[in-house]
């Protein structure tokens, strides 16, 4: 049985498949995202175009498809889970 | 000396409180998460608990000079760090409190009896050590899935804050004992352990977008 994940554990599921493509593979696509972060496409667009809104990831238009890149607050957006995250950790409790 | 050390403990109790208060509330900022809020909500009851107690004993040496702080100050930042323990007994789900056998809740309604004849302050006192050993024993296990220092670390300055709150209790039978001075010795050294893991984190506010942040306070709430 998976475990439930919060909108929050998607979300950097997302932003961490995107980081790891921005330097792989020059951004990540659509097809990438939902197989690596486990998600639906129709729950992927409304949280990319959430995340893009946000400043949290940026959209590069590529010959063939649109792709996405990490930005600098979305960086810091993983930086600031991953310390609270190990903060909640220490605890005993999930984020 | 017992006056000293209560007031040594009582303001690293403050310091620590508070500390770790907002940086489980930079952290709620953040990421919206429920668990920092309520972590945060948790220690600051815990800082201001310990800092009313210590106000109580800074006006005693300065204006009474009794040597022993006023009863009704000391229940009331007692009640406030008891709170504090709740909400740390409730983030890890306040559903165990409850035990589904007939069995145990006969005997849970046991201690009630016992304590009817006592102070708020023993009752406090008791509700207080019920809650730690609960938040200790939640840590523990979170401790044996996950295997890391901080949380065992958390876990033994739980258990040692229950542990001198339990011998501070045991010692209003032996009042002029050297119990209570072990007693909160035992809680400065938890409230040291429960610093351990915090210590070693930044303490930065890392700013997001608000827009960004209340709509996943949204979503938060929406999945909690």
């Amino acid at each position: 049985m998976g475990l439930y994940r919060t909108q929050i554990v998607i979300v950097t599921d997302i932003l961490d498949v995107v980081q790891e493509d921005t330097f792989d593979k020059d951004g990540a696509s659509v097809t990438s995202l939902i197989r690596k972060a486990n998600i639906s496409h129709g729950r992927l667009s409304k949280i990319l175009k959430n995340l893009v809104s946000q400043g949290l990831l940026e959209q590069v238009n590529s010959d063939r498809a649109s792709k996405y890149k990490i930005s600098v607050t979305g960086r810091e957006f993983l930086h600031a889970y991953r310390t609270f995250s190990e903060f909640t950790d220490g605890f005993g409790l999930t984020i | 000396m017992e006056f000293l050390l209560e007031s040594i403990l009582n303001l690293i109790g403050f310091v620590v409180g508070i500390i770790i208060g907002i940086f489980a509330y930079i952290g709620y900022n953040n990421t919206g998460s429920p668990v920092l809020f309520r972590l945060s909500l948790a220690f600051f009851a815990i800082g201001i608990g310990f800092g009313i107690i210590w106000m109580g004993y800074m006006i005693d040496s300065i204006y009474f000079e009794e040597g022993e702080i006023n009863r009704g100050i000391q229940a009331l930042g007692l009640g406030i760090q008891a709170i504090g323990y709740f909400f740390i007994a409730f983030s890890h789900t306040i559903k165990s409190f409850f035990p589904k056998s007939r069995y145990f809740r006969s005997v849970g309604i046991l201690p009630l009896f016992f304590l009817s004849t006592m102070t708020i302050e023993h009752i406090i006192r008791s509700f207080s050590f019920i809650l730690l050993v609960y938040g200790a024993i939640e840590t523990f296990v979170s401790f044996l899935e996950g295997k890391q220092k901080g949380t065992l670390a958390v876990g033994i300055g739980l258990a040692l804050l229950a542990f001198g709150e339990f011998i501070a209790w045991y010692s209003f039978v032996f009042p002029e004992s050297i119990l209570y001075s072990i007693s909160i010795i035992i809680k400065i050294i938890g409230l040291i352990f429960l610093f351990v893991p915090v210590s070693k984190l930044p303490m930065r506010k890392i700013k997001l977008d608000d827009e960004f942040e209340d709509e996943f306070k949204d979503d938060f709430e929406n999945h909690a």
